[in-house]
């Protein structure tokens, strides 16, 4: 009997010592994250960063994304109206397809998958990009030529993928209202111009600008991630992917929590 | 003897509790090509990285040109790097920009060209190491040998008054590493660049050096010219210089 | 002169894109029945791939370290959606009635294995290609061979069987948190009682099918995906690193694509039922 308690009693410690290392980790990240954060706004007053950097990135991740994120909108829009088709066949509500699916599409499910896959694509990018220079020591070689890293690689990189994620998302929310038409018109045989003043009907400006602004944030989180797990790197190829990994998992966390707060704040 | 250009004073320095360098004091002249030398792990990459602000003493004191530098701020710092110049041991290309964008990019930042000038400035200064047919590869493209001499002329490019190689010619075929030395011997004797460098290529060593410390336990163990170093009939010198396996010597994980 | 080559040079292009499209997936399509085939080999006793215990230490790797991960972000989810739907609907009915039964039909058939999946293929999909692509590039693949062992068998076989676990129950969990979390939101945000907010009967049978289909073809995409890209990594560093983004990447895109098939099949074979 004693001995079971006793055992109870280390297996409780131990079980409380884990939790709170792992809490102290996920605190020594944000802290890291958010000097980062401080260093960067630090730069941007007056701005001193590296023009030249700033356009190769924003072509880079910009461009380079606009397949990716044309297919992932054009799903989720059809999936949103997919998602409404019971409801809409059942009652023979047609016109309020596009109100369903466009409402969903614009504020959330739209900006979420676009920042996901762009945190995939372009933040995971970035982060095996920025931990293999920082392995292999380029860093360092930008700091011995006097280059200050942070403004020269860092600030470029953050200014780029929130500008190309807004874009990206103006892009994605027509291509995902076009997507729901689509499928509309092909699985469940609504007219186009049904489609069409549902849409015009019932989605106000705001329901985009929400979508938008939050995509700003959903940016600049990504950014500083991606950089942060890129930069803290330690540990050769094994250590290069580990990052990777852990710059999507935060950059997964931080954009359902900003989209949660930000919802709350604003409506 | 005038007052030392580069000074370390006693410095130490730890990684996560494991001290590396115990009490480490050197002093280089101006204009000399002076070798830091012994076995792998013993801190000589250590050692330089602390001149330019890349790592910072635990205790001792640094000297450069007749100021104290070990407890200068990163912005400080800044103004060191200018004046010495870093060639690290995997070069440190940047993947992304072609050689002579890699060597024009210190160019653009310090030197106030615009990209215009400081492409042709770099591909004068890829002509000084032989490497301007390169000049629009990508480091991924080229050997050791070759990022090593487009690595020297990005350095190059800052006018560094003091260069410093880390293992300049290690993993380099004979030949690389003999065109390596006679380059670094000749930018201090047509240029004045004082060069501290890191090796443990003896060749090297005998071929360029002026004057040698020879690194053992976080101390300079022994100091002088590498004539003297030959000469010298201490037991743990002999065995490094003779590469042999056994000896006086402890080597941490042998 | 110039424009006919230019227009030559991009059919050649976009040719050979589809080409290497296709490549990919036949390459996909033989390693998940290679992977097959290693789950059955290695079920017999004296096979030299057989690791007792391997598949569990996965799962628990897959499943209980990504716990806590699915907990927050599906949480939030769900709460934020039911906020979003309540805001909608107090702009026109006020009538909030239909919000929780609606939300659990639509989390059970789709949310909830789509979006646990996408967040497993971020974080399991790196995982595996980090782990299997340092094995390549460090050349440990190729040992596995000279030993006679068949890296898929060895590499691929558990983690696929132990993601399909893991998924399917993680989509099952998820559910829940969405669900709990959205109640919650509902009641104190708009007042909405939870009694009429915990209704499951708008959920048949078809839902909980068709959303089990999903998790387990999204559990079994994500190693699928992600090993091929392990495998296929060169270099070094930069190879791993490349490796886990195109993991990353590839696996989610496979969430949504397979997402949006199996929806549209569903909504032609089952019209009105789903």
């Amino acid at each position: 009997m004693a001995n079971l308690i006793s055992r109870m009693v280390t297996a409780t410690a131990a079980a409380v010592t884990r939790v709170g290392t792992s809490a102290l980790a996920v605190a020594h990240e944000v802290g890291g994250i958010a000097v980062l954060a401080g260093r960067v706004l630090r730069r941007l007053i007056p701005p001193r960063l590296d023009g030249r950097e700033l356009w190769t990135n924003l072509f880079k991740m910009g461009n380079g994304s606009v397949p990716i994120i044309i297919l992932t909108a054009f799903f989720s829009g059809g999936l949103m109206t997919l998602q409404s088709a019971p409801f809409v066949q059942k009652f023979g509500a047609t016109a309020l397809a596009g109100w369903a699916a466009g409402y969903a599409v614009l504020r959330e499910i739209g900006p979420i998958l676009i920042a996901l896959m762009f945190s995939g694509r372009v933040g995971a990018n970035n982060t095996a990009e920025l931990a293999t220079m920082t392995v292999t020591e380029q860093l360092d070689g930008l700091r011995a030529l006097a280059i200050d890293p942070i403004s020269f690689l860092i600030v470029p990189r953050v200014l780029a993928m929130i500008v190309a994620l807004f874009a990206l998302t103006v892009l994605g929310d027509l291509v995902a209202l076009g997507g729901a038409a689509i499928v509309a018109h092909t699985v469940m045989g609504i007219e186009w111009a049904t489609m069409y003043y549902s849409f015009a009907d019932n989605l106000a400006p705001y329901d985009v600008l929400h979508g938008l602004y939050k995509s700003l944030a959903f940016g600049f989180a990504i950014a500083l991630t991606s950089c942060y797990f890129g930069i803290s790197v330690k540990g050769g190829s094994t250590g290069v992917g580990r990052a990777v990994n852990a710059a999507v998992v935060a950059a997964a966390v931080s954009i359902m929590l900003l989209d949660f707060f930000l919802t709350y704040l604003t409506g | 003897m005038s007052t030392p250009f580069i000074e370390f004073r006693g410095v130490q320095k730890g990684f996560g509790g494991k001290p590396v360098l115990r009490d480490l004091s050197l002093d280089v002249q101006r204009g000399e090509v002076f070798f830091i030398i012994g076995t792998s792990g013993v801190g000589k990459s250590v050692t330089i990285k602390h001149l330019i602000g890349l790592l910072r003493v635990d205790a001792g004191e640094i000297w450069f040109d007749g100021q104290r530098v070990d407890g200068y701020t990163e912005q400080q710092f800044e103004g060191i790097r200018r004046r010495v110049g870093m060639v690290f041991q995997n070069s440190t290309l940047f993947d992304s920009l072609t050689l002579a964008d890699n060597v024009a990019l210190p160019l653009r930042k310090h030197s106030g060209l615009n990209t215009r000038q400081a492409h042709a400035e770099a591909l004068n200064l890829l002509r000084r190491v032989d490497m301007h047919d390169y000049a629009l590869r990508y480091p991924a493209e080229l050997s050791d040998g070759m990022r090593k001499r487009a690595a020297i002329a990005r350095t190059l490019a800052g006018k560094p008054e003091v260069m410093l190689f880390d293992e300049p010619t290690t993993g380099l075929d004979p030949i690389s590493a003999r065109r390596i030395d006679a380059l670094i011997r000749e930018l201090a004797d047509t240029m004045g660049v004082t060069a501290l460098v890191v090796s443990h290529d003896l060749p090297s060593i005998f071929g360029i050096a002026d004057r040698v410390a020879f690194l053992y336990q976080g101390r300079v163990y022994s100091i002088g010219a590498p004539g003297a170093l030959k000469v010298n009939g201490d037991a743990i010198v002999k065995q490094f210089l003779n590469g042999e396996s056994a000896g006086p010597m402890e080597t941490p994980g042998f | 002169m110039a424009i006919r080559q230019s227009i030559h040079r991009s059919i050649y292009n976009l040719g050979s894109k589809a080409i290497g499209a296709v490549t990919v997936v036949r390459d996909l399509w033989l390693l998940f029945i290679g992977a097959i085939a290693g789950v059955l080999r290695t079920m017999r006793r004296n096979d030299p791939s057989r690791r007792p215990g391997e598949i569990w230490r996965q799962m628990h790797s897959m499943g209980n370290r990504s716990l806590v991960f699915l907990i927050v972000t599906l949480g939030f989810i769900g709460m934020v959606m039911v906020y979003q739907s309540c805001l909608q609907l107090a702009r026109v009915t006020g009538d909030y009635s239909q919000v929780g039964p609606q939300f659990i039909r639509l989390a059970v058939s789709d949310f909830a294995p789509t979006l646990t999946s996408l967040m497993l293929a971020t974080r399991v999909g790196a995982g595996i290609a980090a782990e299997v692509g340092s094995m390549k590039v460090t050349e440990q693949v190729d040992a596995l061979r000279m030993c006679g062992v068949a890296p898929i068998d060895f590499l691929i076989s558990p983690r696929l069987v132990a993601s399909f676990v893991v998924t399917i129950v993680l989509s099952i969990l998820a559910c829940g948190i969405m669900y709990g979390a959205g109640g919650l939101t509902a009641h104190y945000s708009f007042g909405v009682n939870l009694n009429i907010f915990f209704d499951p009967s708008n959920v048949r049978n078809s839902h909980v099918i068709l959303g089990l289909i999903k998790a387990a073809s999204f559990g079994i995409a994500i190693p699928i995906v992600s090993g091929y890209c392990g495998l296929a990594a060169h270099g070094s560093s930069e190879g791993v690193g490349r490796a886990t983004t195109a993991a990353v990447i590839g696996s989610s895109f496979a969430v949504i694509a397979l997402d949006f098939v199996i929806s549209t099949l569903a909504l032609l074979v089952m019209p009105g039922g789903v």
